[in-house]
């Protein structure tokens, strides 16, 4: 007989409408790295919240150490020694890394903290697993790869051996990501039982024993790493075969549609510009990006072209008009679609129903609207339209509360929505975060579709694979500026990841 | 669309009769049990079928002062003679409102009602003539306030009661300044006529004890009303300034604003006069200060209640039927039985004697003395008279 | 299915916690009842509950008169709850209500007591009035990103000063009954025209301030539910973010929206003081009427039919305080009671949590998951 440390045994729960999960299945070894692979809405989170005692399953056991045990609430959970590292890290920004690891399960004598205690088993594991971190250091100072090692010690510190990693590679650099992946091992190694949940599938390649695959909330097998390839993955994991290099022929650039001089942002947050004349164009016709790791300006870059921030000086001249100062419908309405960073701050009213996000830039438009009354059958045709062409599903079509929708359906309908509108710029920003293969493949292939319509495509991304397989051009941004530009048919990986630490800058850019 | 509005009001009703319709078994119940009570205490009522209500004006029944006053001598009568007794507040300052307590208590099946001060004046012009059989007793409701409201003459099952403040007001004048006080103050509630006529009074009053002690240039009356009958820190405010400035006491006249005097008055060791009933007791009570309040000018609202309601209880309401009465001095050598009167009761003053005071109401009473009850303008005055703004 | 998931349906959660508060603040104010006289506390309750139907003894004049009655006295409570969740709809917290409406009195007793106006015109003004009070937090909103409340309650107290001083003045008030005049006898022209005034027993105060404030209702349902600017205000109550990425001018959208609210609140005033029902005195603090809306607009649902509907409730309760036995309770105990269910009215958010705890799974098996009441809750606060 195997030895499980946690079995979830077909477990089903339903919501009014859908089987979130459906008999799924899963055991997760001592010592193993397992993987959990699956769509976004394939049902992992519900598994994971069933996990955590957040949902009570109508059907299905969980064991631990192969007996049953009753999980009411998250509190049970952490008595099973189970932890999980979020996706978004739970960390208080001015309190030092040792606050947050020992926050909640404080030592303390008479009442008085004994911290000099928690420090050294503090830096015992810190030791022990090579997690470096600094104890005295503020959260808000420190790296994203640092907070997240104090996520983990976290779970280390209140001696969890069953730990949960929700996507953890989406905020990392490459470089933090084979660090991380090597903590994992050790932490494996030292027999703590790892469950995995990702989408990159060279990830789970590297790191995981077995993986375990959700598919429409259905449970579609468990698979031994070694004896698989990443297409088989998949395909269990999208029902078919998908690309992963994009397909596309070589860029036909034709007219200038962006132009963008001396571009500089004033911070937020310091005195200095978070972005510093910034120049570039896009073409016609070609996809352009600007790589770089997060918080490097992008963000305020993109802020400044929408609108939706301040822009302190510089031009910025789309298909030949000076829009600098122009208002953002004034941009909406002339040629500018936006694929939001954050859909849920700026790219959907969660609280309106698919329909009205559909035509959140257009309601005020003859189409949908006589005499400031909105035409609803119109809208509802629209929304139903651009549903069916962009394959996004809601539990209740048209009328679906956006809330209540997966992630990559309310992704997939804000890329139906900029793509539909009337444009020749579109700038897609981070297009395909936390989605899955498929949906990536299907919006990678949209978006090149849009390039070969003699589009202008600014895509601004973080995610390296993303960068390299789409675009045209690559642009380096670091701490404001652009510091390179490369072909990607010719660099390599090595080679942006200097130009993003810092380490390498272009210095025909720097002359400029 | 006018139909549509109409089916929702309708809805609304019904929905609200419906809500209503849960609550009413229990009520009907409590109404028999009410009548069951009625008819015991009518037992002993030796057959009077008289339920008499009260509705407060702006103020409350703790107030002190008008309202506690009448509500008191109300149900003191009742229960000496035994019958059903309630008083209503209504919900707001405003003639409807107190017209829907007037209706409400009617419904309670009350038929004398007793109602002090100026503001009912257009209440009974709405319900009188509505209700004959419902016998109304106004305090304080004068002529001018009834003809304002559009009733130039009383129906029969009203009756009205005003009464002489200036009179009062005169004697409470007169005795401070034959006490020895020199810098007095006035300070009024609203400037209603009762108010007025108190503080010309006081004036008048002041003038003449001024005159006839020879000190009129010395003698001083500060004359202000606070524009309410509560006080407050602006009211105080202004008391401390009258205080410390050399004003010995003050005639605080209008409900609670009497507060504010008294505080002012506690910090610098200065005098209070009390109003429309002898507030001595209260006063000292609620400052701890012995002889804060040197007198009061009362006017004889319990014995109005009494009398009257004795009157119609006996069958003599047609002595009262449709009048408006203006109650003041009737006798002079009793002064307690007069409806203006300064209390001897409680008497503190030691220059100004019991039998002083007895002579000035005999004098009063006679005519030698005559007190103008015009409130048109400040009394022409030998001593001076300074007219502050309305604090409010 | 259906049959489960019914109680989970927002609009019958919202209908389950109002009704919930109501019934829980009566039962509550019959504790306060029980504490104060046990003995009576069935009686009380039932004549506060019984309200004025108890003149249906009189006679049905008497009771339709006072049915009017309530009906006029529920037009301004009614319309501040309007004020306060369309403008709640759009993201504003309009506490300035309170001094919208103030304003709107000081426009309804001018412009019909000093100017001798017509009541179309007087109506007019305190629209406008409270519109121009509404523009001036929106302002200081927009331009200088000056919280709404903060500037909101500033503007009540001002609005009650300037009211103080105009109102206050030989023209519109009696000095000599400290209020101000009939609009009756110094305009009649100034008075609301009547509405069913015999239906309801001659009620003289009936006008058609009550057939405006279900219009207004309505017209708010329409503008909030079925027009582009209706949609935008929403869509910026939700996500202000999203709505300025939509484009959306929200500094316009966040003017306008106080203007609207002010000016309803403004007209509140208008519909209830151009009755003659009404006098103003000087007042040491703003009228309650703009704080009461809040809780009425909450325990409506902050639906515009459901405001008009709980401002009976209030109203009604308002009015059931007089009708307790003086002798039993002293009036006091009245206004306590209302207040704590006016207070409870408040707890409609927290009921509506109750009803989607996740403990509530068991119960319904087939149950959504519980970020339903965490998505109630965002969105109504």
């Amino acid at each position: 007989m195997e030895d499980y440390v946690i079995e979830m045994l077909h477990i089903t729960k339903e919501f009014p409408g859908i089987i979130a999960n459906d008999d799924i299945t899963l055991q997760l070894k001592r010592g193993e790295i397992h993987a959990l692979l699956g769509e976004n809405g394939a049902g992992k989170s519900t598994l994971m919240s069933v996990l955590f005692g957040l949902y009570t399953p109508e059907k299905g056991v969980i064991k631990k150490d192969g007996k049953e045990v009753k999980i009411n609430n998250p509190n049970d959970a952490t008595d099973l020694g189970i932890g999980m590292v979020h996706q978004h890290f739970m960390l208080v920004d001015i309190f030092t890394v040792l606050d947050n690891i020992i926050l909640g399960s404080e030592p303390s004598k008479f009442g008085f903290l004994t911290k000099a205690e928690a420090r050294k088993k503090v830096m015992d594991l810190s030791n022990k697993y090579n997690l470096k971190v600094d104890p005295d250091a503020l959260i808000e100072d420190i790296t994203v790869g640092m907070q997240q090692r104090v996520e983990i010690l976290k779970m280390l510190y209140r001696d969890n051996d069953i730990l949960i990693f929700d996507e953890p590679t989406a905020v990392l650099t490459p470089q933090e990501i084979d660090e991380l992946m090597k903590i994992m091992k050790d932490l494996a190694a030292e027999g703590k039982s790892i469950l995995f949940i990702t989408h990159k599938l060279n990830e789970i390649m590297e790191v995981a024993d077995r993986c375990s695959i959700l598919r429409k909330g259905k449970y579609i097998g468990t698979v031994d790493v070694a004896n698989t390839t990443k297409e088989e993955l998949s395909s269990m994991m999208v029902g078919r075969n998908v690309k992963f290099a994009v397909d596309k022929t070589e860029a036909q650039p034709k007219d200038e549609v962006l132009k963008v001089e001396n571009v500089c942002v004033k911070s937020k947050l310091h005195s200095n510009d978070s972005v510093h004349n910034v120049s570039f164009n896009v073409r016609a016709g070609e996809i352009v990006c600007i790589a770089g790791i997060d918080g490097n300006g992008q963000t305020e870059f993109v802020g400044a072209l929408t609108g939706l921030d301040d822009i302190s000086s510089g031009k910025i001249t789309l298909c030949g008009e000076d829009i600098t100062k122009k208002s953002i419908r004034y941009k909406n309405t002339h040629g500018m679609s936006h694929i939001p960073e954050d859909r849920h701050k700026h790219g959907l009213v969660l609280d309106y129903t698919l329909e009205e996000n559909m035509i959140l830039q257009r309601y005020f438009e003859p189409e949908f609207s006589k005499n400031g009354i909105i035409k609803k059958a119109d809208m509802r045709k629209y929304s139903d339209r651009l549903a069916s062409a962009f394959d996004v599903r809601s539990g209740q079509g048209a009328k679906t509360i956006v809330r209540s929708m997966s992630g990559g359906n309310q992704q997939k309908a804000i890329v139906a929505r900029e793509m539909d509108r009337k444009h020749e710029l579109l700038i897609a920003v981070q297009p395909t975060r936390g989605l899955d293969v498929g949906a990536i493949e299907y919006i990678h292939k949209e978006i090149v579709k849009e390039r070969d319509n003699g589009k202008a495509i600014l895509l601004v991304s973080l995610e390296l694979d993303e960068v390299m397989n789409l675009s045209d051009r690559i642009l380096v941004m670091y701490e404001g500026e652009i510091v390179g530009e490369v072909d990607p048919k010719t660099t390599t990986l090595q080679e942006l990841g200097l130009y993003m630490s810092g380490a390498k800058r272009d210095d025909r850019k720097e002359a400029k | 669309m006018k139909k549509k509005l109409l089916s929702v009001l309708l809805v609304a009703s019904m929905v609200a009769t419906m809500f209503v319709g849960c609550g009413s078994s229990s009520s009907s119940d409590s109404a028999s049990d009410a009548t069951a009570t009625t008819e015991e205490g009518a037992a002993d009522a030796a057959g009077s079928d008289y339920k008499i209500a009260m509705i407060t004006d702006s103020g409350d029944i703790t107030d002190m002062s008008f309202n506690q006053t009448t509500y008191e001598a109300s149900k003191a009568f009742a229960e000496k003679n035994g019958v059903d007794f309630q008083y209503y507040k209504p919900t707001e300052d405003s003639d409807d409102a107190r017209v829907a307590s007037f209706e409400n208590a009617v419904t309670d099946g009350y038929n004398v009602i007793v109602v002090p001060g100026y503001l009912f004046a257009g209440m009974i012009a709405q319900v009188a003539a509505d209700y004959p059989n419902v016998t109304i007793i106004a305090l304080d409701c004068g002529e001018g306030d009834f003809s304002g409201a559009g009733m130039d003459s009383l129906p029969e099952n009203v009756c009205s009661f005003t009464y002489q403040e200036e009179l009062a007001g005169y004697m409470a004048g007169y005795a401070a300044v034959k006490e020895g006080y020199k810098k007095l103050g006035f300070l009024g509630g609203m400037a209603v006529p009762a108010v007025i006529r108190y503080g010309f009074g006081f004036v008048q009053g002041a003038d003449a004890a001024a005159v006839e002690l020879g000190n009129a240039s010395e003698v001083e009356v500060n004359y202000v009303y606070g524009g309410q009958f509560y006080g407050d820190d602006a009211v105080t405010a202004q008391m401390d300034t009258w205080y410390s400035n050399g004003t010995e006491v003050v005639f605080a006249c209008g409900g609670g604003i009497y507060t504010s005097a008294c505080e002012a008055a506690t910090k610098v060791d200065g005098k209070v006069i009390g109003v429309d009933v002898d507030q001595s007791g209260t006063i000292e009570n609620a400052y701890g200060v012995e002889g804060l309040c040197i007198t009061s000018a009362m006017k004889g609202l319990a014995a109005t209640v009494d009398s009257t309601l004795t009157d119609l209880f006996a069958g003599n309401w047609s002595k009262y039927s449709g009048k408006i009465e203006n109650l003041g001095i009737v006798s002079g050598d009793d002064p307690s039985l007069n409806y203006v009167q300064l209390p001897m009761d409680t008497w503190t003053m030691k220059n100004f004697t019991v039998d002083d005071y007895k002579a000035l109401v005999a004098s009063m009473n006679d005519g030698t003395v005559k007190v103008s009850n015009s409130t048109d303008a400040m009394p022409k005055t030998s001593i001076k008279v300074t007219e502050f703004d309305n604090i409010h | 299915m259906e049959k489960t998931s019914f109680i989970k349906r927002p609009a019958v959660q919202t209908l389950l916690a109002s009704i919930l508060c109501a019934v829980l603040g009566i039962v509550l104010g019959y504790i306060i009842l029980c504490f104060m006289n046990a003995e009576h506390a069935g009686e009380g309750m039932a004549a506060i509950l019984t309200n004025f139907f108890k003149y249906r003894i009189a006679s049905t004049n008497t009771l339709m008169k006072y049915m009017g009655s309530f009906l006029v006295k529920s037009v301004p409570v009614i319309l501040c709850a309007e004020a306060i969740l369309f403008a709640y709809k759009a993201g504003l917290f309009n506490i300035g209500v309170a001094g919208q409406y103030t304003v709107g009195i000081i426009a309804a007793l001018y412009t019909s007591l000093a100017l001798g106006w017509h009541w179309s015109l007087c109506l007019l003004a305190t629209i406008v009035a409270g519109a121009v009070w509404g523009f001036i937090a929106g302002c200081f909103k927009a331009f200088f990103n000056v919280n709404e409340v903060i500037a909101g309650i500033m503007l009540n107290w001002i609005g009650l000063y300037i009211c103080n001083i105009i109102l206050g003045g030989e023209k519109c008030m009696n000095q000599s009954k400290s209020e101000t005049y009939e609009i009756s006898d110094l305009n009649p022209a100034g008075l609301l025209p009547g509405f069913m005034q015999d239906f309801f027993g001659g009620n003289q105060y009936m006008t058609i301030a009550i057939p405006i404030t279900v219009i207004v209702a309505i017209i708010i349902l329409v503008v909030l539910n079925k027009t582009t600017f209706g949609y935008e205000l929403k869509a910026t109550g939700h996500n202000k973010e999203a709505a300025k990425y939509a484009g959306m001018n929200a500094k316009r959208n966040i003017i306008l929206t106080l203007v609207i609210s002010g000016a309803i609140a403004g007209m509140a005033a208008g519909l209830y003081y151009l009755t003659g029902v009404e006098h103003f005195k000087i007042a040491s603090s703003v009228p309650g009427m703009g704080f009461n809306g809040i809780a009425v607009a909450f325990l409506g649902g902050l639906h515009p039919i459901g405001a008009i509907i709980a401002g009976l409730f209030v109203e009604y309760i308002t009015l059931g305080g007089q009708y307790l036995n003086t002798n039993y309770y002293n009036p006091q105990v009245a206004d306590l009671m209302i207040s704590i269910i006016i207070y409870l009215c408040g707890f409609v958010l927290f009921f509506r949590t109750i009803l989607n705890r996740p403990g509530k799974v068991k119960v319904n098996a087939n149950a959504e998951p519980d970020n339903t009441a965490k998505n109630a809750e965002e969105k109504e606060v």
